[in-house]
């Protein structure tokens, strides 16, 4: 049940393809200035070393050797799960109504995973050496280290997503391949290279199973496996050590994925006047995911806290303490529940819900989890089971370098959707080809029937191509 | 004992054995007296964990069920610890799913994978499991490793293992060792690879010392986590080293180390590349593991392998440069599985200069020497052992005899390190 009274058409989808606006250029120049700004950064870290960093040793030197860059990385792999969530709702259980941003979010994975992949190389003192180091002793180091279990990980969810949005995009690109521009022919080429129309149903099935795969990868293994794991194995750092952290890393990834995909849902429905395909609808389903993980990420605080304060062990006592008594900690708790409190309203009173709300709601949870993931690391290094150092706990605040890093893998995604909008549709044909006056037969072949009952039925997967469309 | 043995023991070229025989193999005399000995150094029935020892073997094996050896063994696990109150059906079913790692192990056993030491202590594994484990406790909750376990008398496992025995006692806090390691290492300045504490614990009125090293665990947490096999265990002796060639600058050996022992080049190194010597660099397998590391990646006291390996002169090997410096005589370094070597001979030594008074109460240990290795609990099974105080867990570090500025070292790193951070340091 769509309000809107206009029909979304292809000429829809492709405006950003066809169309460059002077915001676009403005945009373009911003970002390219904050990427700029962080390779100068990196030169210097490269030229100089990790000294530009404010980290230091633990122990006897009196800082902390892990910080932003690995909190960073770990945001961004959080955010990168907005694919997955959208994915997982579109593609497995049938909710139609996220279908428009479905392949935003999947962009968002790549583009959160490549900003992922750079923290680490970032981070590392010798980043010259990360492929031959790792790949020659990987059948080695396979076995116990937690961060080549990350590595692979990552690789094997970026090929994956990769893989499925190659696979939905050449569907699109053979359809619209006449009103795309010519410039750009090798690469539809080869994007579209051996396509048939009797692949769609295969591919069909192949995207289906690869988003299975993907959703029971990405949050069971990644985001609660072995991106915790890095922290929850370590059992001399007893703000970190524990099985919690697994659910825990999860709930924060999912609000901050939300968090990103209501952002660049926003973003291209303002851009492209949208309001029609990315309708209010699914900002107000996306809020109240947002609302229901918030709820588990302070609901998964709450059991750490309690545990940590009742009767813990000393070093662990010490530690609960010094987070508790930490302004960062309370910011970051305090945007979430802030978030939640507004989401929670607006559910009881509809008329509080407001697209830029919504979006501040994003931003607001971003903020959040990229804080708490920084504090996370730096305070669980800063009180480590052996405090007998007088240099323990550590200082550490970022250097502006750091800073900067943020900034400029922000740019990075940035400009990467700025990129692939021009090149591809970032909307899915099947988007509003369920609006569209299609036939409405029955295919018989579909791999899933759940209807939300707030939509009219719909006929989504198009085995059969629609003639019209049909180059 | 020798791996050869254990592969005549077992034909490695006939048919697999039926289970039976190849447990019998495996009783052989000297695991009957090594688990004896085990055995015997808790305060329970020797021969009976023995058998159960065995028969536990023979469970895994497939030989006995497990209705017998409850039978066998409920009363008189009853008599002798008081309680059986793990649920002994539980026991066994974990005993099972072991299994098959069992057939494994028996099977790299007879391609002489694995040592025959370490099958023995995964098989008999399971009696202790399931008899011995209420005797584990208790020891451990009697405070601490006792003597024979601490070091020397081989129970620390095969070959050669480097290590120390720190007398507290004698230490004195003037630092020379910090010196001498930084001098022979040429580190840059605060990265001190060896760092001595004086801190106070509570209501102790006295002076205490801890002289922290690397601790070169044989369950290294640091080897482990390192995702290149830069930081790794040199097989011939034990000694945990940092491959400067292959190490990203990951730090996530800094990170899992319990001890803080680690400290990363995060600049350009104090001491240019062009005035190391070639020799003190490359260890005797000529790897980059020794001296001070270049910048972007991880050091730490590596206890002197160059020297070790005959690379600085024969009157070297068996020495370090922070234990020469100490005029104390509190470092001892060598192979803690040797038990004529220096550490444990200074420890027998320590111990009977110290002995109990055994006649009047015959329950007292033999000696009145306090030993322990830092943070044993956590499972690293670190080679550094101490005489003296452990500082306890509220202890805190204070004001030494000697600062380390005194003697024209650093001690907090970090504010060194400020001076490099890209628009200055920020150090509240
Ligand atoms: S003390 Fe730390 S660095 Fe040394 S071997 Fe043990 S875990 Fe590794
Ligand atoms: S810093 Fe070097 S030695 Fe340490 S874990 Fe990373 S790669 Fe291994
Ligand atoms: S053993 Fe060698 S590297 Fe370690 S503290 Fe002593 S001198 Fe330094």
């Amino acid at each position: 049940m769509s309000t809107d009274t206009d029909t979304p058409s292809e000429a829809d989808i492709l405006r950003p393809i066809r169309s460059t606006s002077k915001a676009y250029y403005a945009l373009l120049a911003v970002v390219s200035v904050a990427i700029g700004l962080f390779l100068v950064g990196w030169g210097l870290q490269l030229r100089d070393g990790m000294i530009v960093t404010n980290l230091a040793d633990w122990g006897s030197g009196g800082g902390v050797t892990w910080g932003l860059y690995i909190g960073a990385f770990i945001w961004w792999v959080g955010i990168a799960h907005g694919g997955i969530i959208l994915s997982a709702a579109v593609r497995l259980l049938g909710m139609d109504r996220y279908k428009p941003v479905a392949r935003l979010a999947e962009l968002l994975t790549i583009a959160g995973l490549t900003a992922a992949g750079l923290y680490i190389i970032i981070h590392v003192g010798r980043p010259d050496r990360i492929v031959t180091s790792i790949l020659l002793n990987y059948n080695e180091t396979i076995h116990t280290s937690p961060l080549v279990w990350d590595v692979t990980v990552i690789t094997l969810y970026f090929v994956m997503t990769a893989t499925y949005l190659g696979l939905t995009l050449r569907y699109d690109i053979t359809r619209l391949r006449d009103q795309l521009p010519d410039r750009f022919e090798p690469l539809y080429r080869l994007m579209t290279i051996g396509y048939t129309e009797k692949e769609d149903e295969v591919v069909e099935r192949m995207v289906w199973w690869l988003a299975l795969g993907i959703i029971i990868l990405a949050p069971l293994l990644l985001h609660g496996g072995v991106i915790p794991w890095l922290f929850a194995l370590i059992p001399s750092m007893p703000g970190w050590f524990g099985a919690i952290q697994g659910p825990q890393f999860l709930t924060i990834a999912l609000t901050s994925a939300i968090g990103g995909v209501l952002i660049i849902s926003y973003a291209f429905r303002k851009a492209y006047g949208w309001d029609h395909i990315i309708t209010d609808d699914v900002f107000r389903g996306l809020l109240l995911w947002l609302g229901f993980f918030s709820l588990l990420f302070l609901w998964l605080q709450l059991q750490q806290i309690m545990s940590g304060v009742f009767a813990a062990p000393i070093d662990q006592t010490y530690a609960t303490d010094a987070k508790l008594s930490h302004p960062v900690y309370w910011i970051a708790m305090g945007l979430v529940a802030t978030t939640l409190a507004y989401i929670f309203a607006q559910t009881l009173r509809p008329s509080l819900f407001s697209l830029r709300r919504s979006v501040l709601a994003g931003g607001l949870i971003l903020t959040a989890t990229l804080l708490e993931k920084i504090f996370f690391v730096v305070e669980g290094l800063m009180y480590p089971t052996f405090g007998l150092y007088d240099a323990v706990p550590g200082s550490y605040f970022p250097s502006v370098i750091e800073m900067i890093s943020i900034v400029g893998t922000i740019g990075i995604v940035t400009l990467f959707f700025m990129v692939v909008a021009k090149v591809v549709p970032v909307v899915e044909l099947h988007a509003i080809e369920e609006h569209g006056d299609h036939d409405h037969e029955g295919d018989g072949e579909r791999e899933y029937e759940f209807d939300d009952a707030t939509e009219e039925p719909t006929d989504d997967h198009t085995t059969e191509a629609n003639p019209e469309v049909n180059a | 004992m020798s791996t050869d043995e254990s592969t005549s023991n077992v034909d490695a070229d006939a048919e697999p054995e039926p289970e039976p025989s190849v447990v019998d193999d495996l009783h052989t005399d000297e695991w009957e007296s090594e688990m004896q000995a085990l055995l015997e150094d808790g305060d329970y029935d020797a021969e009976l964990g023995l058998e159960m020892a065995k028969d536990a073997q023979r469970l895994v094996a497939g030989e006995l069920d497990e209705a017998d050896f409850y039978e066998r063994y409920h009363e008189a696990v009853i008599d002798e610890f008081g309680v059986d109150d793990r649920p002994i059906a539980e026991a066994i079913e974990d005993a099972d799913g072991d299994r098959d790692r069992f057939m494994k192990s028996l099977e790299e056993l007879e391609n002489g994978e694995l040592d025959r030491r370490e099958a023995m202590k995964k098989m008999g594994a399971a009696g202790l499991f399931l008899g011995l484990g209420t005797w584990a406790t208790k020891e451990n909750a009697e405070g601490g490793p006792d003597a024979a376990s601490v070091a020397g008398d081989g129970e620390q496992g095969e070959g050669k293992q480097y290590g120390m025995v720190i007398d507290l006692e004698k230490c004195d806090g003037c630092l020379a060792c910090v010196v001498a390691c930084s001098q022979e290492n040429n580190t840059s300045a605060g990265a001190n690879w060896m760092y001595v504490f004086t801190y106070e614990d509570g209501h102790q009125e006295e002076e205490n010392y801890l002289v922290r090293t690397c601790q070169h665990c044989s369950d290294a947490p640091c080897e482990k986590v390192c995702p290149t096999t830069a930081r790794h265990k040199r097989t011939e002796d034990g000694l945990v080293l940092t491959d400067y060639d292959v190490c990203i600058g990951c730090r996530y050996c800094q990170v899992a180390c319990p001890y803080g022992v680690n400290y990363f080049q995060w600049g350009e190194p104090d001491t240019p590349e062009s005035e190391l010597d070639y020799d003190h660099v490359y260890d005797g397998r000529d790897r980059r593991v020794d001296s001070r590391p270049p910048k972007g990646v991880m050091g730490k006291c590596t206890m002197c392998p160059s020297r070790q390996d005959g690379k600085m002169g024969e009157d070297k090997v068996g020495t370090t440069a922070c234990e020469d410096a100490c005029s104390m005589d509190a470092i001892h370094f060598g192979d803690m599985n040797d038990d004529e070597s220096d550490p444990n001979q200074y420890l027998e030594q320590v111990r009977e200069e110290n002995p109990n008074d055994r006649e009047d109460y015959p329950n007292r240990a033999g000696d009145t020497v306090s030993t322990f290795r830092l943070l044993e609990e956590l499972g690293t099974d670190p080679n550094v052992v101490f005489v003296g105080n452990e500082p306890g867990p509220n202890a805190k570090q204070v004001e030494g005899p000697v600062k380390y500025e005194e003697i024209g070292e650093v001690d907090r790193r970090k504010e060194v390190l400020d001076d490099g951070t890209f628009a200055g340091g920020v150090s509240p």
